[in-house]
């Protein structure tokens, strides 16, 4: 079979996006697309680092550029309390700021009231919480986050929603966040002064109720906005809602817009939410658990800092091409091993820059090989070849996996 | 990686292009050329690297903007023996030699340009409570006090093939000025090491890498008249065994050059840690050709961007120049200038003062790399402009130097941002010392004294609350930290804040 490779390309524009769809799977959803931003294009499917505080965890904006990123991620609660809005402002923006002269989405600070909930309470108006700098009591608005993020000039910001844990029992809640996020959209929408070279998404909420979900998209969809990304996952929820809600919504969503699902970053998940029809992800993990010795390779993560490591002088990973694990007679390779990882893993902050190096590659690198194979029709072996490197045998394939790619027509099991 | 032949084990070479010819100065330049190694024009540094990486750098940004004439590494760094793994063979030792690379370049990752230093010792080191034997020093590696046989040292360095060691010297590394005594034995068990250690190269067959690691032999921080008999046998019956000097207190060059003429010839590489330019300077006129320089690495700690130059611009300022400026100072919040303005490093031309006082102020580790990027640039930019002083004669050199002393203030600023987090072992207490304060305030602790719910939060809000009660408990939280550090159960990072 072949891929419907678009005969006459597929595009979407609004003032500061482009969208081209440029291939599908014909089994599963999965899509491969250009999505231009002010800053340039991006390949679409894709995994976006984050770069917290406007650093990308050690790298330099140099190291982050030669891994492939052209779109990494900023957090706008934590810009806002450094370095404030106000030298932002001064500065001209988060790209002059960190010398990153590529895209840059920033979320609205709205997940960390997740984190944060038993500080803040939300209201209509928005989420009050203690400042954690002084205690001083803060007000967040959808108006105050848009405001923020049009200081740092993000060339995707994100609407302020409200985030429930979807573990929530409280239906009447999750529906009142729902409705809110839906109210505080347009909110977000009136407040947006720069739609034509900042790209506002709206985040589709509703907890674990596809009902809810679905509701939440069509009014969602209606609002016309350049991306939609699917929020409140990734919060403790049974893997098997969780791709129940991707698939139900990525259904919903209209195919010429970018797909993003938030908070998603293990290897597995990226790959069964990109055969749901997902096309964008961003998590803290790959870098956080760098720093913790680990790294991510296509047989599963090691941890560096087991003893077993102390004297294996092979690459990080055999065959990645990042520049620590290159061999070392190749152009741009530091020829990096395990036992040098191993030596200085917890005590040398290069050890943890390593990792987030090779960390951060592998993530690009697996999105980047999902996209040839979506374009050569050959995705489905992808996904089979995949865990069958990740797993020792088909019996250990995590069952929300095998299930969530049956329902796209891809049976892990049987052959 | 451009070196895929068999390195070929070839003498250092070392000649001095230009001496001093004036009273009071002995300032030189000269050229250093290694095999395989970039070569380096004298007078130079070398950087001082912790656990074999220079801290903060990565091994490619070491390539590409570190431009120091090589690493120092220290024995001590590598050959902890965990206490569960007590008796596993230490890792370094089995590392694999291919395409000619040396072990400790190997294991480090250290690109081929850069020349490798092998010391038994941190610079500078941790004092030990054991003391020295007749047959071994006492170390301090990242799992506690060890002992370091004069012959295991000797095998080390056989087996690491650094491009240069410096062989075991009997030192106290303490505040205190050693007794005469004292300062004797020094002197003598020097002596005896070294002598046994050519006794012992001569033993194993000849050909053997004769002159694969360039020895660069100890001149002791104790005075002149009290190692005149080590000297002596440097000069009679080593000179031509050894292909250097390492030199632990410049003040003894002078009468060493002027009693053993013969061994004027070698490069002379400082020990010494100098603290500032000033201190360069001086030994550079004193004779000193190279430098292992640890201020460089603490002032980057230290949240400070060097912003000295060589000769000093003439300004109309009659007030002394700071050495560096302190990035977290609020004064660069919103400041789009470079770092240190005309200098043309990476940091300097990819970023801003204002990136780098958020960095800081964030605890983001890539303020400290920058910062990494830019003080050795601006200490390696020193030692070009001092060799372009001293290519137009020494008189030019002195003069230059003479206005940077009346120019410069004689330290560098504190600085008054956090440190980077402590790994513990470079900093835990010495023998016979006292507890070194902390230099940074801790991260967590109670919300007003219960948990309340949240678990540990930040004490930084709150800092004003019973400020002896926090410190003392903050001391204790610390010292865990960092033990738990020591024993590699520590995290470099904080607990996950919360996105």
């Amino acid at each position: 079979m072949l891929a419907r490779r678009m005969a006459s390309t597929m595009s979407a524009s609004s003032a500061a996006l482009t969208f081209e769809l440029v291939a599908k799977c014909s089994t599963t959803r999965a899509r491969a697309s250009i999505m231009t931003l002010p800053h340039g294009p991006v390949n679409l499917p894709l995994f976006m680092p984050v770069a917290t505080q406007a650093s990308l965890k050690g790298l330099t904006p140099e190291q982050l550029e030669n891994t492939g990123c052209r779109l990494c991620l900023n957090n706008t609660y934590h810009l806002g309390l450094k370095p404030g809005q106000e030298v932002l402002d001064a500065v001209g923006g988060a790209h002059k700021f960190q010398g990153w002269n590529h895209n840059i989405l920033t979320d609205s600070g709205g997940f960390q009231m997740v984190s944060l909930l038993k500080l803040a309470t939300v209201t209509e108006e928005g989420v009050r919480f203690l400042s954690p700098h002084d205690g001083t009591p803060m007000l967040l608005t959808p108006e105050h986050s848009i405001s923020l993020q049009n200081s740092i000039g993000s060339d995707i910001i994100m609407q302020l929603d409200d985030v429930l844990v979807t573990t929530s029992p409280d239906k009447e809640r999750m529906r009142e966040a729902m409705l809110r996020s839906v109210r505080w959209l347009d909110r977000c929408i009136a407040a947006h002064k720069n739609p034509d070279r900042q790209n506002l998404f709206c985040i589709i909420q509703g907890g674990l109720d596809l009902e809810m979900r679905r509701e939440c998209c069509a009014e969602m969809v209606a609002r016309d906005t350049p991306g939609i990304a699917v929020g409140g996952l990734s919060g403790g929820e049974a893997k098997d809602d969780f791709c129940r809600v991707v698939g139900a919504c990525t259904q919903l969503l209209p195919e010429l817009k970018p797909r993003y699902v938030m908070g998603i970053g293990y290897p597995e998940d990226l790959v069964v939410c990109v055969a749901l029809g997902a096309d964008m992800f961003d998590c803290v993990w790959p870098t956080r658990t760098a720093r913790f010795g680990n790294a991510i390779t296509k047989f599963g993560v090691l941890n560096l800092k087991r003893e077993m490591y102390a004297a294996d002088f092979g690459p990080i990973e055999k065959g990645c091409g990042c520049p620590c694990c290159r061999p070392v007679e190749e152009e741009g390779s530091m020829g990096i091993t395990r036992a040098f990882v191993h030596h200085n893993a917890a005590k040398e902050t290069v050890a943890a820059h390593l990792l987030t190096l090779h960390n951060v590659w592998y993530q690009l690198n697996l999105m980047r090989e999902a996209r040839e194979a979506i374009i050569g029709d050959r995705f489905p072996a992808f996904i089979r070849a995949f865990f069958s490197q990740l797993y020792p045998d088909r019996q250990s394939y995590p069952s929300w996996a095998v299930d969530a790619l049956r329902t796209v027509g891809v049976d892990l099991i049987e052959t | 990686m451009t070196n895929d032949g068999q390195e070929e084990p070839t003498a250092m070479v070392f000649e001095v292009l230009k001496a001093a010819i004036i009273d009071g100065s002995a300032a030189r330049l000269g050229r250093m050329a290694l095999a395989g190694r970039r070569s380096v024009d004298t007078p130079n540094y070398l950087a001082v690297t912790s656990r074999g990486v220079v801290p903060h750098m990565t091994p490619d940004n070491v390539g590409k903007h570190l431009h120091s004439a090589g690493v120092y590494m220290a024995l001590e760094d590598f050959i902890e023996r965990p206490q569960q793994y007590s008796k596993r063979p230490t890792p370094i030792y089995d590392t694999p030699t291919s395409q000619g690379r040396r072990p400790l370049h190997s294991f480090t990752a250290m690109p081929p340009e850069f020349m490798t230093v092998l010391g038994a010792r941190r610079i500078p080191a941790v004092l030990s409570p054991m003391g020295n034997s007749n047959a071994s020093i006492s170390i301090f590696t990242s799992t506690g006090y060890q002992v370091l046989t004069t012959k295991e040292y000797q095998t080390a360095v056989e087996t690491l093939r650094p491009d240069i060691a410096i062989p075991l010297a009997d030192l106290t590394h303490g505040p205190i000025t050693p007794t005469s005594k004292r300062a004797l034995r020094m002197a003598e068990r020097t002596d005896e090491w070294l002598k046994n250690w050519f006794a012992a190269e001569d033993a194993s067959a000849d050909e053997l890498r004769q002159r694969d690691v360039a020895i660069f032999a100890p001149v002791l921080p104790v005075s002149y008249s009290i190692q005149w008999e080590y000297l002596e046998r440097l000069s009679e019956d080593l000179s031509t065994r050894i292909a250097g000097l390492a030199v632990y207190d410049p003040d003894v060059l002078p009468d060493l050059l002027s009693d053993y003429a013969n061994l004027a010839a070698l490069p002379r590489l400082s020990v010494s840690a100098p603290t500032t330019p000033h201190h360069i300077l001086r030994q550079i006129s004193l004779g000193l050709d190279a430098f292992i320089l640890p201020f460089v690495n603490l002032v980057s700690d230290a949240g400070i961007a060097m912003t000295f130059t060589f000769p000093p611009s003439p300004t109309a300022t009659p007030s002394l120049l700071p050495l560096g400026v302190d990035l977290s100072s609020p004064s660069y919040k919103t400041s789009l200038a470079p770092p240190s303005p005309g200098c043309t490093c990476y940091a300097c031309t990819a970023h801003h003062a204002a990136y780098i006082h958020h960095l800081l102020a964030a605890r983001e580790m890539l303020g400290w790399t920058l910062l990494q990027t830019h003080n050795h640039a601006v200490v390696a930019a020193f030692f070009a402009s001092v060799r372009a002083a001293l290519a137009q004669g020494e008189v030019a050199f002195e003069d230059a130097a003479r206005q940077f002393a009346l120019r410069y203030e004689p330290e560098f600023p504190a600085g008054t941002g956090e440190r980077p987090r402590a790994r513990g072992y470079q900093f835990k207490g010495e023998a016979g010392g006292e507890v070194k304060p902390k230099l940074n305030k801790p991260a967590w602790g109670k919300l007003d004294g219960e948990d309340g719910g949240l678990g540990l939060t930040r004490v930084r809000a709150k800092k004003e609350v019973a400020p002896a009660v926090a410190v003392a408990a903050a001391a204790a939280v610390a010292d865990k930290v960092v033990e738990s550090a020591v024993e590699g159960g520590g995290r470099l990072e904080t607990p996950p804040c919360p996105g």
